[in-house]
């Protein structure tokens, strides 16, 4: 007894947690463009400052969401700003789909979180499609094709759902840190510093991050084989295959 | 005769020495990659994209080619010398090679397995050959609306050929297909999905998918299990590669079951060469006498999955080169690679391009050759090559990918993209989705989206068009019946049986 007690109780919290990521996901694209308004302060970049992002969200989350839908339901088909079409095709939903979790008993966690999250990337393309013209008589317009698709996408990513649900599969997999954290920033400090610093600095300088992603590196051999690496891709790509791009640093070169 | 003048002047093409050089290179890199673990192919093509800019088309594809083919016989050499399978093919020859090397028998497993790939590889040679014409000629009779229904089939074959649950290989087309959307639209250039973001206009890079989802996903994948893979290898000496008689009598018969299941397998869409070696394995194991030899180092456990992954591996080219569809990922990625130098994929090809056609099917044949020498004689070095560590191998991948993918449109946020998508990959596996399918449905999106719109347009808006004319009613039928197929309780179990067998 005691011991069902216990798994009710892990399953309870675990619930918990997923319903906390359905809607730190319902509210993923608007957190999204808040991180990126911050640049605008420093003058990078183009678009609306923080400020006006959060207040344009949350005004559409809050009040413009629910009056487009009343007006929809009233016939009335006044266009609707991309703002309340966000909150109205993908934050509600999703928010539905964290409230229904709160109640369900999760049989597969993995099949089950997979599902949503299929699905809420379907319903985020059919926002991002919502502008373009559907059906013209019988010829498709630019938005057909992707509303479908995004439809269907939602179909199935629920369905996968539903199966995570009604028969029992594996948990939810451990995922690593380290790993990909070092990955990517070796991958994004590349991309960063491949036009003003060339080749030489950012492929050696990204070898050295990506090396930390595991904790058995040895930094001896790493940097020898991280300057041997460097050397080759430095006479392979820009004088062998004759693909032009940036040897050594601008400010070296100037 | 045509088919030996075509086949002769494929072979004056192929002897031209810049293109034997790109087959040799080809063919190394590709035994390279097979005998490498944690290094597929699919992300090897992906990387090579770039490098084949500088290249004639000729010599691009066919050095892409011979990674491909040449992956599925270094494959084979790691899975019997130490029981690591390099790529996903020669999963199923590990288990019989490796008891084979263990019972001190490695030479003949490894000259077997060559035999059976060179065999395998020979007959699909001349399979293309043959069929490549006639298939153009069907070719021309495909409207739109067949053309469509003939990518729902592939697509329908992809589900049925992937590994696990139906309803998440659907899914992952699905998600491909939403992917291919992104950019400008065909027929009205409106913008689709591209947040404004220039880099987007034109469209996700396909290489840049690839990349991240098979590249940067398994990285991320090897290094949650630790840097350093378990490498105990069998340190005997080879002696004796001379397979005994016995051994030739009892393979043949395998190597002629496996070339054939692995030829159909490897045309039907949705295919390749995975699938293929499984369903040999399989095959020989119920057809022989007492298959509890199996597992203990039956030859035949080594002769059918090799023939048939080789074989397969090469005919899968004669939907590219004929219909212009690819049947599976790789080839999705010389579709790629044929854009980049403006060569349409599709039955124009062979009259357009017979240089390229029959110089490709050429240099297979040449490939092969090629491949014996290359991995019999030298296999010690091959396995001296497994003792380089995964954490000096990783960070090297990473930044030739990196470089890789900058190089192609000199856009740095094309990397960052790789990198988002390898993160997905990562998703996607630890979720247990397939991402292969994913590619098929990226490649396949705009080609399908294209003839439907065109098959509607001509129909003037009537979907009946797709039953109507019989040649699509009757691919869009087999698609149907497929699916329902697997759906069956009775097949499904029989999927999932050999699926199982090869991860035992």
């Amino acid at each position: 007894m005691a011991d069902t007690m216990g798994h009710s109780a892990t399953t309870a919290t675990r619930n918990k947690s997923v319903v906390i990521g359905f809607c730190l996901l319902a509210l993923a694209p608007q957190i999204f463009e808040l991180i990126w308004s911050i640049g605008t302060i420093f003058g990078w970049g183009a678009g609306r400052g923080p400020i006006q992002v959060v207040a344009a969200h949350a005004t559409a989350l809050v009040a413009g969401a629910p009056a487009g839908l009343l007006a929809a339901a009233g016939g009335d088909t006044k266009k609707a700003s991309s703002d309340v079409l966000l909150a109205l095709i993908y934050s509600y939903p999703l928010f539905a789909v964290a409230v229904l979790t709160i109640f369900m008993t999760i049989r597969s966690a993995q099949d089950y979180v997979g599902g949503i999250v299929l699905m809420a990337l379907a319903l985020f393309a059919l926002w991002a499609s919502s502008d373009l013209q559907g059906m013209r008589g019988f010829s498709f317009g630019a938005g057909t094709a992707p509303r479908m698709f995004g439809g269907l996408l939602v179909a199935l990513g629920a369905g996968i759902a539903l199966t995570g649900l009604l028969s029992d599969g594996p948990t939810m997999a451990h995922y690593s840190w380290r790993g990909p954290l070092f990955v990517m920033a070796s991958i994004v400090f590349f991309a960063l510093a491949i036009r003003p610093l060339g080749v030489v600095v950012s492929a050696f300088v990204s070898f050295l991050i990506a090396a930390m992603g595991t904790h058995e590196t040895r930094w001896v051999e790493t940097i020898i084989v991280g300057a041997c690496l460097t050397a080759g891709c430095a006479l392979l790509f820009p004088y062998v295959l004759g693909l032009p791009m940036p040897m050594f640093p601008r400010f070296l070169v100037q | 005769m045509d088919l030996f003048a075509n086949l002769a002047h494929g072979f004056a093409v192929a002897f031209s020495p810049i293109n034997l050089l790109m087959c040799l290179i080809g063919a190394l890199v590709g035994t390279l990659v097979g005998v490498l673990p944690g290094i597929g192919t699919i992300a090897t093509v992906a990387m090579l994209l770039p490098i084949t800019f500088g290249l004639p088309p000729v010599g691009a594809l066919i050095m892409l080619a011979g990674i491909y083919y040449g992956a599925q016989y270094g494959g084979s050499t790691t899975s019997i010398l130490v029981n690591i399978p390099g790529e996903a093919t020669s999963v199923v020859t590990a288990i019989d090679g490796h008891a084979m090397a263990k019972q001190g028998r490695a030479g003949p497993a490894l000259a077997i397995a060559a035999i059976g790939s060179f065999f395998a590889g020979c007959v699909a040679t001349v399979l293309i050959a043959v069929l490549g014409a006639p298939l153009t000629k069907l070719a021309l009779a495909f409207g739109p609306a067949e053309y469509f229904s003939l990518m729902v089939l592939g697509l329908i074959f992809a589900v049925v050929l992937a590994k696990g649950s139906v309803l998440k290989a659907i899914a992952m087309i699905v998600f491909g297909l939403l992917l291919s959307m992104v950019g400008s639209d065909i027929e009205t250039g409106a913008s689709r999905m591209a947040f404004n973001i220039p880099e987007l206009a034109d469209g996700l890079g396909f290489a840049t998918v690839a990349m991240g989802v098979f590249g940067f996903a398994e990285i991320i994948r090897n290094l949650d299990a630790g840097a350093e893979m378990n490498r105990d290898l069998v340190q005997q000496k080879i002696t004796g590669l001379m397979p005994t008689r016995k051994d030739l009598i009892d393979s043949a018969p395998a190597i002629l079951r496996g070339t054939a299941l692995g030829s159909i397998l490897g045309i039907l869409p949705g295919g390749g060469a995975v699938i293929a070696s499984f369903a040999a394995y399989t095959l020989e194991k119920k057809l022989a006498k007492d298959p509890s030899r199996f597992g203990r180092g039956a030859i035949e456990g080594v002769a059918a999955p090799e023939s048939a992954n080789n074989a397969a591996a090469q005919t899968s080219f004669i939907p590219l080169l004929t219909l212009g569809i690819p049947p599976n990922a790789v080839m999705a990625l010389m579709v790629g690679a044929m854009t980049i130098h403006g060569i349409v994929p599709g039955p124009q090809v062979m009259q357009k391009q017979p240089d390229l056609v029959w110089g490709m099917i050429a240099s297979m044949w040449i490939g092969n050759l090629m491949l014996i020498i290359i991995n019999l004689p030298l296999v010690g070095i091959w396995v001296r090559l497994l003792r380089v560590p995964y954490r000096l191998m990783f960070p090297s991948i990473v930044i030739f990918c990196a470089i890789g993918i900058y190089s192609v449109n000199n856009a740095p946020v094309d990397v960052i993209l790789a990198g988002v998508f390898g993160l997905v990959g990562y998703w996607l596996i630890k979720h247990d989705f397939e991402p292969a399918p994913l590619l098929l449905g990226m490649v396949l999106g705009p080609l399908m989206e294209e003839n439907l719109r065109r098959a509607l347009l001509i129909s003037r808006g009537d979907w009946t068009v797709f039953l109507t004319r019989p040649l699509s009613a009757v691919l869009l039928a087999i698609a149907a019946f497929l699916l329902v197929l697997t759906v069956l309780p009775f097949l499904r179990s029989k999927r999932d049986e050999v699926f199982t067998e090869s991860e035992n």
